[in-house]
């Protein structure tokens, strides 16, 4: 394209380093928030005054900041769900099934230890709430290991499995607290029994402690993947299954691995949704909604180029996206989902914005002032 | 059609100061030859001396960013490939371009502005078997290409140029993966074709004797430029090698004879399948020593891949047994035989040998971080293995920006060089080595080829699986010619016989009869 004497040119681009593509992709954001713009001038909103609405509520309002909070650790551990097989070139589309696993599994923990009975059942915490967390994790896991264990070793096609196992795990979750389910609770009404209050999870100043849980995971993937031998072996994998079972990496085992870390730790998404959000300690009857939100954990884990430091603000500004969008719609009357169409514009702008990994646009001086310059790699 | 009628030794295409600039790099540099009717003008050079880059020009893949291409005596500019075929150039890749699910003749036809909408199979086939016939291929135009051999694919390519109406014949690395029976009936085909005036360009990275054999003129192309034209008449190996590297080649490399030791690999009716689930290798039963070279000579497809990758621990073996060093390794798996002293080198250097997208680093990390000097309590020391990766750099002189620098960054003669080195830094006790040359140009091959002797010298066993007859007969103390899975003999390497080897690879019982 010519502008004047300069040119705007394409160029094929062979890397890209950390900082191009964070800053890509925060162009990216601030594209779509343009973008979305448009829709709310058409709805006869001023965008600015919306955004702020919706930035402020969810990041500076005593209302709005917890709800972003508790959003953004249950999509930080669907990231990592997504993440970890993604590293290894495997592909997780299961952390909805996953995370409804996992909470049934740290119910399951309760009503063994007879949480059903009342909801000032005096529990030993210290006990209860481990175990609760243990057996999401396992839960979640044992999910994913189906999927990881048929892809590692008959090579069955791992995205079709998760996906199917989805929707078994979300009427499993419908048996259970339904009409006659073992977890209904006692006043109907489709949702879980209550979490004694003995056993609500502990605050740290307000938050659940799941926020450490899932910033210390972050740390502990970008260490695992960056300097450790296990790590190695999941990179390689996922760039070159062939060179990695050449360099004497399992796929079997690698494949089955993935899968159940990374469906364990949706699994403990289930745990935090459900048993440490105040205001929430049962399974919800909503809890479709919170399954689809879990597919998000596939787009932070995207933009975040699976990193999982990345993830955080990633997963953070999602977070805050869908809880001041969802309440600017009401306090704005819009007659649309702000939330879900807000993210919508968001994960394409992301996903064309990708184009600019491989090409970057140059401003160069008109041809006839162009010379070439021999690096001279073959002088 | 400017080429409808040519005299011989008309000049039939020019290229004037052809230059062709990648970012950082030129890769044609005011390239000047002229191609006369009825000839065979060879152009020569080593990987990356522009071969490619001007291939793609000559076809029109590439437009010049200088110089002028001349047909038949008129100024032509390519828009694609298109306008190339269309003005009588045919072009046979050396990654061959057909569809394997359809048959030779479909193949040939495909594309082809007579073909039209509705296929007049029977006269397609009538024409063609007139080529074939005056050109001397055989080649089954029915058969489906997956089934074909690789010499008989490059025959359909042949073909499918001249059904064309090609007048002009470039041939990317022609010989490369044929047997010498092959070689021989490809290379009289073409003299034939120059009886009818076609003019045949073979571009040739190694293979000198042929270019000998055959041509009448060479262009030698290095970085980039032109820097030899001459008659083939008086060339030698030799003088070409030199005009291609820019120095001296030794080509006899002297046989070493070491030590006979403990014998470290022994194989007993060792069978496994294809990945199409085919028997490809058939009870091979040999054992190497101790500073041996056991040479297996065959031609691609004969089981000598899935022969490396059963013993690499990569594929199931379907029957026998495998030790090293007395322990049975049959059922081990990759990592444990890494671990007991067996180093692989493979054919795919790009798709399995290395990770493209890693750094040299973690490239060389591959064969180290499962050894306890490189890697504590699960973590890798990385600090270790980069200045292992940079002894490697220098010792095996890869070009490369650094140890930082990616793997696809590097050319396929000096990615070789890294896998090899990272390998042999191991200190393996056998060394499977499956066409380690294959693509190099003449320096890397010589210096590929000297490591291996190194490696003997140490004591080291190495079971070298080659295309190259020559590479075999000059380095191996055994050598096995392989035929459809099955070893057609095991000569001792002074005894091996140019013209018995090769009548054994290409499945010549007679010549078994003879060791």
């Amino acid at each position: 394209m010519r502008l004047g004497r300069y040119e705007l040119k394409l160029e094929k681009r062979l890397t890209v380093s950390g900082w191009e593509a964070a800053s890509i992709s925060i162009l990216a954001i601030l594209f779509a928030l343009a973008l979305f713009s448009i829709i709310f001038v058409l709805a006869g909103i001023n965008p600015l005054l919306a955004y702020r609405e919706i930035l402020s509520y969810a990041f500076a309002n005593p209302f709005g900041l917890p709800p972003t909070i508790n959003r953004f650790i249950f999509l930080l551990l669907c990231s990592f769900a997504f993440i970890i097989p993604f590293r290894a070139g495997l592909w997780n589309i299961g952390m909805a099934g996953q995370f409804y696993v996992g909470a049934l599994a740290a119910f399951g923990v309760l009503y063994a230890f007879g949480g059903k009975v009342s909801r000032s059942a005096d529990l030993p915490a210290e006990i209860v709430i481990p175990l609760m967390l243990l057996g999401a994790a396992v839960g979640g896991g044992v999910l994913g290991g189906i999927a990881g264990f048929l892809r590692g070793k008959l090579n069955i096609n791992e995205i079709v499995v998760t996906m199917m196992l989805n929707f078994i795990a979300y009427w499993l979750v419908a048996l259970m607290i339904k009409e006659g389910g073992a977890f209904m609770n006692p006043g109907g009404r489709g949702e879980s029994f209550e979490l004694p209050a003995s056993v609500h999870a502990p605050l740290v100043s307000n938050v659940p402690f799941t926020l450490l849980l899932a910033l210390g995971f972050a740390i502990y993937l970008y260490f695992l993947f960056a300097r450790t031998k296990i790590g190695y072996q999941i990179r390689a994998h996922g760039l070159s299954p062939a060179a990695a079972q050449y360099a004497g990496v399992s796929t079997v085992k690698i494949s089955i691995l993935v899968f159940v870390v990374g469906g364990a730790l949706a699994g403990m998404a289930g745990y935090h949704y459900f048993a440490a959000v105040p205001g929430v300690y049962k399974i919800a009857r909503n809890y479709g909604y919170f399954g689809d939100l879990a597919f998000y954990g596939i787009i932070c884990g995207l933009i975040s180029l699976a990193n999982p430091l990345a993830a955080i603000p990633v997963a953070l500004l999602f977070a805050g996206l869908t809880v001041g969008g969802r309440f600017v719609q009401g306090q704005l009357s819009i007659g649309f989902g702000v939330d879900y169409a807000l993210l919508g514009v968001l994960m394409i702008t992301l996903v064309a914005f990708q184009f600019f990994y491989r090409y970057r646009l140059v401003l160069a001086k008109g041809p006839e002032l162009e010379e070439t310059v021999d690096v001279g790699v073959f002088r | 059609m400017l080429l409808e009628q040519v005299r011989h030794g008309e000049t039939v295409l020019e290229a004037r100061g052809i230059t062709k600039r990648f970012p950082g790099v030129v890769a044609n540099d005011g390239i000047h030859f002229e191609i006369r009717a009825g000839e065979i003008h060879a152009i020569l050079g080593e990987n990356g001396a522009g071969k490619t880059t001007l291939m793609n020009i000559l076809f029109g893949l590439y437009q010049p960013d200088e110089g002028e291409i001349w047909i038949g005596g008129q100024q032509v500019k390519f828009r694609s490939p298109l306008d190339a075929i269309d003005l009588g150039i045919g072009m046979v890749h050396q990654n061959r371009r057909l569809v394997s699910a359809h048959s030779a003749l479909e193949n040939i036809i495909l594309g082809h502005p007579k073909a039209g909408k509705i296929l007049d199979l029977k006269r397609a086939e009538a024409e063609i078997g007139e080529l074939c016939e005056r050109y001397g291929f055989s080649v089954d135009l029915k058969a489906k290409v997956w089934q074909l051999a690789e010499g008989e694919k490059q025959v359909v390519e042949i073909l499918k140029a001249l059904y064309r109406g090609a007048k002009i014949l470039i041939l990317d690395e022609p010989t490369s993966a044929l047997a010498p029976p092959e070689t021989k009936k490809l290379l009289s085909s073409i003299q034939a074709m120059t009886q009818d005036e076609l003019a045949i360009v073979p571009f040739i990275t190694h293979k000198l004797p042929i270019v000998l054999a055959v041509s009448d003129r060479v262009t030698v192309l290095r970085q980039g430029k032109v820097t030899a034209r001459l008659q083939t008449e008086g060339a030698t190996e030799q003088s070409l090698a030199k005009e291609m590297v820019g120095r001296e080649v030794i080509f006899r490399l002297e046989r070493v004879k070491a030590e006979k030791g403990q014998p470290i690999l022994q194989v007993e009716d060792l069978s496994a399948a294809s990945d199409k689930g085919y028997l490809a290798l058939k009870g091979v039963s040999f054992s190497i020593c101790e500073g041996e070279i056991f040479g297996i000579a065959g031609i691609s497809g004969n089981g000598q891949h899935e022969l490396a990758e059963v013993l690499a621990g990569l594929r199931k073996a379907e029957a026998g047994t495998v030790w090293l060093d007395g322990t049975d390794i049959t059922r081990a798996s990759a990592l444990e035989r890494w671990r007991r002293g067996m180093g692989y080198v493979p054919a795919e250097r790009v798709d399995v040998g290395s990770i493209g997208d890693f750094s040299l680093v973690e490239n060389v990390t591959m064969n180290y971080y499962f050894d306890e000097d490189y890697c504590r309590g699960g973590v890798v020391r990385y600090r270790g293995i980069r200045r292992l990766t940079k002894e490697i750099v220098s010792e095996y002189s890869v070009a490369t920006t650094g140890p930082d620098s990616k793997a696809k960054t590097l050319s396929g003669g000096n990615l070789q060089k890294l896998i090899l080195g990272r390998v042999l830094s191991r200190k393996p006790r056998l060394l499977i080595a499956n066409l380690p040359t294959q693509g190099l140009d003449v320096g890397a091959t010589e210096f590929v080829r000297n490591k291996l002797i190194e490696a003997k010298k140490q004591k080291a066993g190495i079971l070298l699986l080659s295309e190259d007859l020559d590479e075999i007969l000059s380095l191996s103390d055994w050598v096995a010619p392989i035929y459809e899975g099955e070893l057609m003999g095991i000569i001792p390497g002074e005894e091996a016989r140019r013209d018995i080897v090769g009548a054994l690879m290409a499945g010549s019982v007679t010549g078994g009869a003879a060791r």
